[in-house]
């Protein structure tokens, strides 16, 4: 992975951290979670709801437009999976 | 407008509505192993981004060019025969493949499913107008279809469904025992189209490649369905018509949304008074009318959000009745909130009203109208002739009907042999169906009655 990837990364974790933490009603630092957090687990408490809000706030904090067929039909489990569709996402633009 | 005279966008009433739509509630049983995402992000942004335009996508333009714009003309025979003090103008919608202004969304909705990667569209309907809608739709767009439509309802209009097989839909009766909603369903609860709605969760819950569709009540059906005020208004314009009252039937309100809410955008545009904004349901399910403003389910599966809507209760038994379409609990949340701020006006009217209303245009008009448009027309009459339920126009009345009613013939055969009755929830039973539900605002205080809007 070079260098720009990985601040790419870097990035786009951190905003998806942060929303899932605002969106669980959590009051932790983006520090606290790991990528390999589980999106329903002890901490975090995302539902489909929560999550189409989630993806709206993601586009607007990155300023990306994240395409559909990345998301519908597909199921998220830990938080490295949603780092990775909006990844590649931000990518295909 | 594009050169066609279809227009070339969405009007969303978001950007104009005096608060923000109450957020959704999550259900109690959230997920356990993972969430999903369901539904096209384009749907999602345009059910809740305050922008006011929204280009209509060139593949949607062009199959809405294959029928619109639907005609819009001065119905002066139906003036007279129903004694009318003032114009009545009729916007028809019945004029396409599925027979009603369900094709409106349904061709957006498939759009955006299959450029999302979607194979197969399940639904639950009523009537089987907007069955037979996806169904075209799909067919269209190369996507497989699947309809759970009412047992009473197919049993009614089995023409209904031979025309969604004709398009290639595999349809199911519902209940239908083929999902666990259906088998746990007892069969003196809920109502049927919340069921066969739950059947369609459930399936495309279960099934890989396949996504759940719903015809009204979402925010983003009624933005596609806003393509019919549009024209009405250029319409109108044209015909230098000028209404203070506009109606449209409401099931759970896209057919309505679709005719009134472009008029309220354009008056809350130029700061101007809206006209009367007008829904007519049916009175077996007086949600606008006699229902509560609480958060309830859309579905008997109880699996999604549960809405800010005005409701009788998703429990409720509505009586049967062959207005299939409006036999839905709830109306839709934008709906409901800009009724709950007085922007939007309710009569209920009965199943013999709007049969006698369908035939009056029948006669007068030699169009045959779809029963629930019949509760639409019923309640323009009132509003051009003596007024009801405090509520008359002075200038104009604009109603659309939202579909034919060509395969309602037994309905309207019932009417004419005095066969058909009215049925109107007791009291004590809506009371019973909300009792447990959780107020979604502050104790509703809609304004006094008015007697005449401002013009259009």
């Amino acid at each position: 992975m070079s260098t720009t990837e990985q601040l790419d990364r870097a990035t786009v974790a951190e905003a998806v951290k942060r929303v899932v933490i605002a969106e669980s009603k959590l009051s932790i630092t983006v520090s606290e979670i790991t990528e390999q957090e589980p999106l329903v687990g002890d901490r975090l408490r995302l539902n489909s709801l929560g999550l189409l809000g989630m993806l709206l706030r993601i586009e607007d904090e990155l300023s990306v437009v994240l395409s559909d067929d990345l998301f519908v039909g597909r199921k998220f489990h830990v938080v490295a999976d949603l780092v990775d569709v909006v990844l590649k996402g931000s990518e295909a633009r | 407008m594009s050169g066609t005279g279809v227009p070339s966008s969405w009007q969303s009433v978001l950007p104009y509505l005096s608060e923000s739509l109450p957020s959704d509630r999550s259900p109690e049983n959230p997920g356990s192993s993972g969430v999903q995402l369901n539904l096209p992000l384009e749907l999602v942004r345009q059910s809740v981004q305050e922008r006011e335009h929204w280009p209509i996508p060139e593949e949607v333009a062009q199959a809405y060019g294959r029928y619109r714009p639907t005609p819009l003309w001065r119905a002066r025979n139906f003036e007279d025969a129903i004694g009318s003090r003032v114009p009545v103008y009729v916007k028809y919608e019945g004029g396409n493949i599925s027979g009603s202004h369900k094709l409106n969304t349904a061709l957006a909705q498939a759009y955006y499913y299959k450029k999302a990667g979607v194979r197969e569209l399940v639904t639950g309907t009523g009537a089987g107008q907007w069955g037979t809608a996806l169904a075209a739709a799909c067919a269209l767009f190369g996507l497989g279809c699947r309809v759970f439509m009412v047992e009473s309802s197919l049993r009614r209009k089995p023409y209904r469904g031979v025309l969604m097989r004709m398009l290639g839909a595999e349809v199911l009766s519902s209940p239908s025992g083929l999902t666990r909603v259906s088998a746990d369903h007892d069969s003196g609860r809920g109502n049927s189209l919340s069921l066969a709605i739950g059947e369609a969760v459930e399936y495309a819950n279960t099934h890989e490649g396949t996504a759940f569709c719903i015809g009204s009540g979402e925010t983003y059906s009624i933005l596609h369905q806003s393509i019919i005020g549009i024209e009405a208004r250029e319409q109108l314009a044209g015909l230098d018509g000028h209404v203070d009252a506009v109606v449209g039937a409401v099931g759970a309100g896209s057919n309505f949304g679709g005719i009134a809410l472009p008029f309220h955008c354009s008056a809350a545009s130029a700061n101007t008074r809206p006209p009367m904004l007008v829904g007519a349901e049916s009175t077996t399910a007086p949600k606008l009318t006699r229902g509560v403003f609480a958060y309830d389910k859309t579905d008997a599966t109880g699996t999604g959000p549960l809405e800010a809507m005005y409701t009788i209760g998703s429990d409720y038994p509505i009586p049967d009745a062959h207005s299939a379409g409006l036999r839905f609990h709830g109306a839709a949340k934008v709906i409901s909130a800009m009724r709950h701020r007085g922007d939007i006006e309710a009569m209920a009217v009965s199943q013999t009203e709007a049969l006698e209303a369908g035939r009056q245009l029948t006669v007068s008009e030699t169009v045959l109208a779809a029963p629930e448009s019949g509760h639409a027309l019923a309640a323009a009459a009132k509003l051009a002739t003596r007024g009801s339920d405090g509520l008359r126009a002075e200038r104009g009345v604009l109603v659309c009907v939202s579909g034919h009613g060509y395969l309602d013939l037994a309905a309207y055969e019932q009417f004419l042999n005095g066969e058909l009755e009215d049925e109107a929830p007791a009291e004590h039973a809506l009371m019973a169906a909300v009792s447990g539900l959780t107020p979604a605002g502050a104790p509703t205080l809609l304004p006094p009655r008015q007697t005449v809007g401002g013009p259009a």
